[in-house]
């Protein structure tokens, strides 16, 4: 009888495997790359359609039945190839971004955050603890060197964002740093620094090939310093700083992004702001103004500048995206993953 | 026959005999069923789990988050085989169980939870669960509950030894010594632990796939790999030395030392692509918890004292090898806490009705906290962190009536200071009384306030620490009906019905901000309520063989009451992620002679992953139920008692998780011999 009953308690708890499902897009689309929660592997990939104003959630799960992993940081398309980094699960998966399905994986990585293409057998990785960029062959999906980045340890070590201009790449140094690194593509080497405020969080480059970064100023009591953040305006031929544009000692400016004309770039302080490349001072009046949540992630359609805003609620839940005209006018809103970050246009 | 059915049907077992009591007991040990009368007057009203040394000693291989799982209704959230497991009452969280080691707090004042994977059960001789309101009688802010965990003198009688070594799966060695030695004023002993594993056992995954390619790197296959368990080694030494000196005029002295060396690494998750030997992931941790107690007991009152320290070092390393053979450092953190405790009680009972008790306690914590090393803007190191210290104290005054031996009220109020901050009084009042005498059948209530104060992290973790936050609060509710029968010899049946009702306004959550991390504020109100169905039987089958059943059942909805964070939010009106709305567990126990078979099963319904309970790929984690199975033999040999054990873990080989990414083993075995030397001495039972 004990026998029967261990039976009955045991019961047949097998997991399910997934199934692949087949998926076939084309057009205009926004990948929304879904964080997760540190450590619960649970980030996901979202991909919505402006023009039927469509979203479909877990895309590379359903299209590869495995995980995305763990922190889905950033995304980046070259070529019909979606690149995706996974910053804790230490791997950027690269799908067709068609099908969402799988071609590839570069791993042996530390703790990718962005990926950035020099030409289709070669593009740079930053880290985050490591002080090393790491030099990768998309097309072999290997890692075939690094970059070193002068005063920073492993401890210290953080790279972010990168643009181009020309042969040089810029990268934002974030974690307790205050400086932008200028990297030779041909030499791949760090040719010049530049020091900015404390903990500049993103950048972006205008049609004036003026770089734009945002700093976050740090916080009360950090070691490193506390300071008003700001919006610095540089020039990428002379890597000089052009124009400090100062915020309030307390505010968070963040995710600063960059229309499709590169005339206008738009960032995160409470109130989503947008302002001309060629504006002398901050503007007076948000874009989109508080609505009583910390938004998370931004986006600007490069095609026609509807403006993209993730809502991550209280992370743990799937965020919401709003999806704003040019002018300013909702035009639609929808759910996603947890704590979508991140945008990648198609 | 009949009776074989009503038993399995409806009762539970208490095991009957333990490995470590050694000897071959062969009487049919069925306890007498507690009488209401005969209840300590403290016990007016209190909700409260017992477990004894049967429970407790099962097996040298588990902790008490083992114990736990199996034989109560508590939500135990382990994140892996010999990793972290905290414990949480009616879905509250793990920082709202309080947990005392002869009576000293021991939740980490950083973090406000404890890890009960640290325990080894073998070194806690009497523990309770002391749900909802009853913890107020305890300590303060235990809104779900508290955990009392105590030592007790050893009662042998000259020198005794106990020796037991167990094997198994994954390479695992664990192994346990005590030494006693007792006589009419002194107990001495000296228990030790010692338990390591590679623990690197095999687990299919569907969270990932490794792919084929062909010479143009294009994926030609896909398959899901069976991997192994990574990063996932520990050694952990346990050693707890004991001193009792009785005076035999009512006076007794105790000194209890407790010191843990612990090493474990932090495990993969599944969904991690990382090569495991150029990373290393390690938490190491020592700590000593060292306690003088005195007390002085007279007919009719009772005083006493209790001195205590806490010292834990905590070491967190992430290193990474760059690719030239040495593994640099990534992220180096260090934590240092001293705490100082301070204890005096006292109780006066006034003829048979009533019983008053005071109670003050202090512990001071000081916190050093250093968890990254930086390069400032000038070029100079420094240490993100913090280093702060907070006095805590708790005094109770406590009346308690029992006019007649079916009726008693108890009434508790606590007041509390942390910091500089008060709590107002917390109330709590019990009631109790017997609605039967046959059938001991009983009715029992209580209602109290409670309050929780944050965490030293909550404070001052840098970045993140929010020293603005509010003190959690909250009012329970309790109401339960019990019954108990029973023949001493022949047969015994108990079982408790209980509903809960608490709301927990502030509730404390870490968020991440703008600026990349995580900060705590005071976000949600929670509504917990439920029931908990508890019930214990044993019966005797035939001359020489008993059978025990032993089972409990909780449904827990937690609810998120609070204001939405954002005119997005959905998770107002749901259940709480992670919270489990229905568990329950049974162990059955087989005795035959000098054999014992032991059965233990668990089950907790799905946990969402997301406040807003939605169902995702992702995110899910499933239903689970998880079967062990012994059996064990006792041999009686002229010089020595040898008992021999065997375990299977998991019998049916079940792939789950308790948390997302995060692999349990499958099945696995374990065996243990241990020996008792027979001294020309004895121990006492």
């Amino acid at each position: 009888m004990l026998f029967v009953l261990c039976l009955l308690l045991g019961s047949c708890m097998k997991w399910e495997y997934g199934d692949e499902e087949n998926f076939a897009v084309s057009g205009e689309g926004l990948f929304i790359t879904c964080e997760g929660n540190f450590q619960y592997g649970n980030a996901t990939l979202s991909y919505y359609d402006p023009e039927k104003k469509h979203v479909e959630n877990e895309v590379f799960y359903r299209a590869n039945a495995m995980k995305l992993g763990d922190v889905a940081q950033s995304m980046t398309i070259r070529n019909g190839v979606g690149w995706i980094v996974v910053n804790n699960s230490h791997v950027i998966f690269a799908v067709d971004v068609n099908t969402f399905k799988e071609v590839g994986r570069i791993t042996n990585l530390t703790s990718p955050r962005y990926i950035h293409f020099v030409s289709d057998e070669k593009a740079y990785v930053t880290q985050l603890w490591d002080n090393r960029i790491f030099i990768v062959n998309p097309k072999r999906f290997e890692v075939t060197g690094y970059i070193e980045c002068p005063n920073m340890t492993m401890e210290s070590g953080s790279t972010e964002q990168m643009v181009q201009y020309g042969n040089y790449i810029y990268v934002n140094c974030w974690s307790y740093q205050n400086r932008i690194l200028k990297i030779d593509s041909r030499t791949d080497e760090v040719v010049a620094e530049l020091e900015v405020g404390i903990q500049p969080t993103s950048i972006v480059m205008d049609k004036n090939s003026k770089l734009w970064v945002v700093t976050d100023g740090g916080y009360a009591e950090s070691p490193y310093g506390y300071e008003a953040p700001a919006l610095y305006r540089i020039d990428a031929e002379s890597f000089a700083i052009e124009k400090i544009f100062k915020f309030a000692l307390g505010d968070s400016p963040s995710e600063i992004q960059i229309n499709g004309t590169k005339d206008t770039v738009y960032w995160i302080n409470d109130d989503v702001w947008a302002m001309s490349v060629d504006a002398e001072r901050l503007p007076v009046r948000p874009f989109l103004p508080y609505d009583g949540t910390i938004y998370y992630g931004l986006s600007v359609n490069p095609r026609n500048g509807d403006v993209y805003v993730a809502d991550a609620i209280d992370y743990v839940q799937p965020g919401k995206v709003y999806r704003y005209s040019a002018a300013g006018k909702k035009l639609d809103e929808f759910y996603v993953g947890i704590t979508p970050g991140a945008f990648c246009w198609r | 026959m009949k009776k074989i059915l009503y038993t399995m049907l409806f009762s539970l077992c208490l095991p009957l005999c333990g490995m470590a009591q050694g000897g071959v007991a062969r009487e049919i040990d069925i306890p007498e069923v507690e009488v209401y009368g005969r209840r300590p007057m403290k016990e007016i009203g209190v909700q409260q789990t017992k477990f004894d040394s049967v429970v407790l000693k099962e097996n040298i291989a588990l902790s008490m988050a083992d114990v736990l799982t199996f034989n109560s209704s508590v939500f135990v959230k382990s994140y892996g085989r010999a990793t972290l497991s905290t414990v949480a009452f009616r879905g509250t969280s793990p920082s709202h169980t309080q947990v005392t080691w002869n009576g000293m707090r021991i939740n980490n004042p950083m973090l406000g939870m404890t890890d009960f994977s640290m325990i080894p059960s073998y070194f806690i001789d009497d523990a309770s669960l002391l749900h909802g309101t009853s913890s107020v009688g305890e300590t303060g802010g235990g809104i779900g509950g508290a955990v009392k965990l105590s030592t007790k003198p050893a009662q042998a009688d000259g020198f005794g030894l106990q020796y037991v070594q167990g094997v198994g799966s994954f390479k695992t060695f664990d192994e346990f010594l005590r030494l006693t030695y007792g006589n009419e004023r002194w107990q001495l002993s000296t228990r030790a632990v010692y338990s390591s594993s590679p623990n690197d056992y095999k687990y299919r995954t569907r969270d990932k796939k490794e792919n084929i390619y062909d010479d143009e790197m294009n994926i030609v296959g896909q398959y899901y790999p069976t991997e192994r368990n990574r990063s996932g080694a520990y050694s952990d030494l346990h050693i707890l030395q004991e001193a009792y000196y009785n005076t035999g005029r009512g006076d007794r002295f105790g000194l209890n030392a407790w010191y843990v060396n612990s090493n474990r690494e932090l495990q993969m998750l599944t969904t991690d692509y990382a090569d495991d030997t150029e990373f290393e992931n390690m938490q190491r941790e020592q700590s000593f918890r060292g306690m003088l107690s005195w007390d002085h007991l007279r007919s009719v009152w009772k005083l006493s004292a209790k001195a205590g320290y806490i010292h834990t070092n905590m070491a967190y390393d992430y290193k990474r090898d760059p690719g030239n053979g040495v593994m640099m450092v990534m992220t180096r953190s260090r934590s240092r806490v001293n705490t100082f405790y301070g204890e005096a009680a006292g109780e006066y009972y006034v003829g048979e009705e009533w019983l008053f008790t005071a109670n003050v306690s202090a512990h001071q914590h000081f916190v050093e906290s250093h968890d990254k090393n930086i390069i400032r803007q000038d070029g100079n190191q420094a240490v993100v962190g913090y280093d702060k210290g907070r006095i805590e104290l708790s005094g109770s005054l406590s009346a308690k009536w029992r006019p007649t031996e079916r009726f008693g009220v108890s009434v508790v109020l606590r007041e509390e200071m942390f910091g500089r901050e008060w709590t107002p009084v917390i109330p709590a009042l019990f009631v109790d009384g017997v609605l039967s005498k046959r059938g001991n059948v009983m009715a029992k209530a209580s209602v109290s306030r409670n309050f929780r104060f944050p965490t030293l992290n909550d404070l001052y973790f840098l970045p993140g620490g929010n020293p603005d936050l509010r003190k959690e609060r909250g009012w329970s509710y309790d109401a339960g009906l019990s019954f108990g029968v029973g023949q001493k010899g022949v047969y015994s049946l108990s079982a408790s019905a209980n509903w809960f009702d608490s709301y927990v306004k502030d509730w404390i959550m870490w968020l991440p901000t703008p600026k990349g991390f995580f900060s705590p504020r005071n976000v949600k109100d929670v509504h917990a309520y439920g029931v908990e169905l508890q019930a214990e039987s044993s019966v005797a089958l035939a001359k020489d063989l008993s059978l025990g059943l032993d089972g409990n059942f909780s449904w827990t909805p937690s609810i998120n009451n609070g204001e939405p964070m954002s005119p997005a939010d959905m998770s107002v009106g749901k259940q709480l992620p992670y919270v489990p709305e229905y568990s329950a567990s049974l162990t059955a126990n087989l005795k035959w002679r000098s054999w014992k078979l032991l059965y233990k099963w668990c089950y907790y319904s799905r946990r969402y992953t997301m406040s807003s309970n939605d169902l995702t790929l992702s995110g899910s984690l499933p239903t689970y139920y998880m079967n062990n199975v012994s059996l064990e033999k006792a041999i009686s040999l002229s010089w020595a008692d040898l008992n021999i054990k065997g375990a299977v873990n998991n019998l049916f080989d079940e792939e789950y998780m308790s948390v997302l990414s995060r692999p349990m083993p499958g099945i696995n075995f374990e065996i243990f011999i241990g020996i008792t030397p027979k001294w020309g001495t004895k121990t006492k039972k």
